[in-house]
């Protein structure tokens, strides 16, 4: 088995008295996606500031590539792309003077930055200052910046936060294929979609902690209820029958309903990654 | 510390640099300042009093003008056309010696003497011509003066106040561009987020400050230099005026990059600057009114960067006036490199946590 990317035994870090992230421990392979799925406050942008070395851990240790987090050592930041959650771009340069200048600090020669800009939908934009750019313009330029440096190891908080599903979709693409090409990424969102689709494990963080960290598919077979949802004609009406499955009476039940009348439509209903969430730690991903 | 990624910052900073509203003051108030005070005062070092002669008997007064350092003089051949650039303030005054009007002087003939002041000339300028040429008509009737006259410096060694203001021109020159603009620059960063971004690139904290320095002190340099040069103040050592104007900006960056670190936004920046204004600007009162006790200007840290400009610009000395300025302004500066470190790891910590 290949070196870890990202190596993180039991780190902590508190703002004062507030402990933000209480001792959590993963681990991120070249080309896997790592989801981290919490809500607001659950301590996962804090985690990202640790890891690329923007605060120390209070305690804990923690290797990017098999170099530790606090030695600050330019040759593992060079290979490194951060997304940050808040959108930090020189307004008053265009988005290639941007990742020229970025590409720059990187050594890298012959920046390809029009063809970065594609890939995120901006090249037609590249000369216009970001000052002019819309939200989601802005937040794709963050991504974009992120891959300037062909990063092993990337880490995006909340890439796709606030944007409309068209471009979301188009970012999750852009993911994917970073993660194709064998970095390992880290990612941060409280949309349970989006770590279902991009996800290969998911880490649920609430208050701190890991609660659970494996691949979408097992965590919805560990914890999620699977049922079935007959709908049947009832009179004028329509009537809703759901019948949980994995019980000893499963499948006498759904007999039973079945023959109750007349079946519209079965469907099974599986868990999603929010009522995992919801069950194991008592709060919904929002709110 | 990599140079390489330290000048990649200051190339960035210096093409972001004309964007800046703060970049654009720090380069224009100079030359305001300094058009303000020419418009006020006349040039600073007025270039010589400008007297045009036309000689129609060579006129010993003519030669004795001609040897006569501090008076630029133009010999013309025609008295109309000397009265029309006189009236067109090419001349602060014109002389018109007709034949034999020495002759007429040592005879006791007490000929008319035709001298034209320009209307827009400066008056000390008027003083010195006509004073200058009654006192060469005077050798010319050989006779000693009726008085005596004894000249006695007012104010510091007779320095116009045009002069003195030199030091405020500087200092706002050296301050602005030196200082203000690094540390805006460093707290915009901040501000904006960017500073995070270039410290999880290889980038380290002290080459985005030692960039901001070298921004600081290049326009520094340019508009200080610039400001000397537009008030034709410039001493007669150029080496050593480069010298002491780049030593100066790279003090005031320094004091920018202190300024920088500390401040956490642009609101408490200003404050800090308001606050440390007046002590870093007060010495340079000193020159202005020199009736004050000077010692008292060898106080705030300012003094020590500022006065070998004023030393050689303005006093025209040399290194050997200088090198006690310079040796205290350096250890000021040394001092607070370990401040700047504290100041940015502390920075570093706030980027994140409050
Ligand atoms: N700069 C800060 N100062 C004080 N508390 C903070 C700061 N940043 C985050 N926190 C607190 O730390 C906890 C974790 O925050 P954060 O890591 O930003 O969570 P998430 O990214 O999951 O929303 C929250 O309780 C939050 O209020
Ligand atoms: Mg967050």
């Amino acid at each position: 088995m290949t070196e870890a990317a990202i190596k993180v035994e039991d780190i902590t870090y508190s703002y004062g008295d507030l402990l933000a992230v209480k001792g959590i421990s993963f681990e991120v392979q070249p080309g896997e996606i790592l989801g981290f799925l919490g809500p607001n406050g659950a301590g996962k942008s804090t985690t990202i500031k640790m890891l690329t070395g923007q605060v120390a851990p209070k305690s804990g240790v923690a290797q990017i590539l098999g170099a530790d987090i606090t030695l600050d050592d330019p040759a593992i930041q060079a290979r490194i792309g951060v997304c940050f959650e808040e959108k930090n771009l020189y307004l008053s340069m265009s988005a290639k003077e941007n990742l020229d200048f970025y590409a720059s600090l990187y050594g890298i020669k012959d920046p390809d930055s029009i063809e970065i800009l594609r890939r995120v939908g901006l090249a037609d934009r590249a000369k216009d200052r970001v000052k002019t750019y819309s939200k989601g313009m802005r937040q794709r330029m963050m991504i974009s910046r992120a891959f300037i440096n062909k990063p092993d190891v990337l880490f995006l908080d909340e890439p796709t936060d606030g944007l409309d599903p068209v471009t979301s979709a188009s970012i999750r693409t852009t993911i994917k294929e970073e993660a194709a090409r064998g970095a390992a990424v880290l990612l941060t969102t409280h949309d349970m979609f989006e770590a279902d689709e991009l996800s290969d494990r998911v880490a649920f963080i609430n208050d701190g902690v890991i609660v659970a960290i494996d691949t979408p598919e097992n965590l919805k077979l560990k914890f999620g209820k699977r049922s079935v949802k007959v709908r049947m004609r009832d009179g004028s009406g329509v009537r809703e029958e759901i019948v949980a499955l994995d019980r000893p009476d499963s499948g006498d039940r759904l007999k039973e309903v079945v023959g109750s009348g007349d079946v519209l439509t079965i469907h099974t209903e599986e868990a999603t990654l929010e009522d995992i969430f919801i069950q194991m730690t008592g709060r919904g991903l929002v709110g | 510390m990599s140079l390489t990624r330290m000048f990649k910052v200051l190339r960035k900073d210096l093409a972001l640099g004309p964007r800046s509203p703060i970049f654009l003051w720090a380069i224009i108030l100079p030359f305001a300042l300094t058009l303000i005070l020419q418009v006020a005062f006349g040039s600073l070092f007025a270039a010589k009093p400008r007297m045009a002669v036309v000689d129609q008997g060579a006129s010993e007064i003519t030669a004795s003008l001609e040897k006569m350092d501090g008076i630029e003089l133009t010999v013309l051949d025609n008295p109309d056309a000397l009265k029309d650039q006189v009236r067109a303030n090419d001349f602060d005054a014109g002389l018109i010696l007709p034949k034999g009007f020495d002759d007429a002087v040592r005879s006791g003939e007490k000929p008319l003497l035709e001298l034209y002041i320009g209307g827009e000339s400066l008056s000390s300028n008027r003083i010195i011509l006509s004073v200058t040429t009654l006192d060469l008509v005077r050798q010319v009737e050989g006779t000693a003066p009726p008085v005596d006259v004894r000249i006695e410096n007012f104010g510091n060694e007779g320095l116009p106040i045009s002069v003195r203001l030199v030091p405020v021109i500087m200092m706002y020159a050296l301050f602005i561009a030196g200082a203000f603009v690094p540390s805006s620059s460093l707290v915009e960063e901040k501000e904006n987020g960017t500073l995070s971004a270039l410290l999880v690139s290889p980038v380290k904290a002290s080459e985005v400050l030692v960039a901001k320095g070298l921004l600081g002190t290049i326009l520094a340099f340019v508009m200080a230099f610039m400001t000397l040069f537009l008030n034709k103040a410039l001493g007669g050592q150029p080496l050593v005026l480069v010298l002491v104007i780049l030593w100066a900006s790279a003090f005031s960056a320094v004091l920018g990059i202190v300024i920088g670190t500390a401040a956490k936004d642009s609101a408490s920046m200003f404050t800090l600057v308001k606050g440390s204004g007046i002590f870093l600007f007060a010495p340079v009162a000193f020159y202005l009114f020199p009736e004050w006790p000077q010692w008292i200007a060898k106080l705030f840290p300012t003094f020590w960067a500022i006065d070998p400009i004023w030393q050689v610009a303005v006093l025209g000395k040399g290194l050997d006036a200088i090198w006690v300025d310079l040796a205290v302004s350096l250890a000021i500066a040394i001092a607070l490199v370990p401040v700047i470190g504290a100041l940015s790891r502390r920075m570093q910590r706030k980027l994140v946590a409050e």
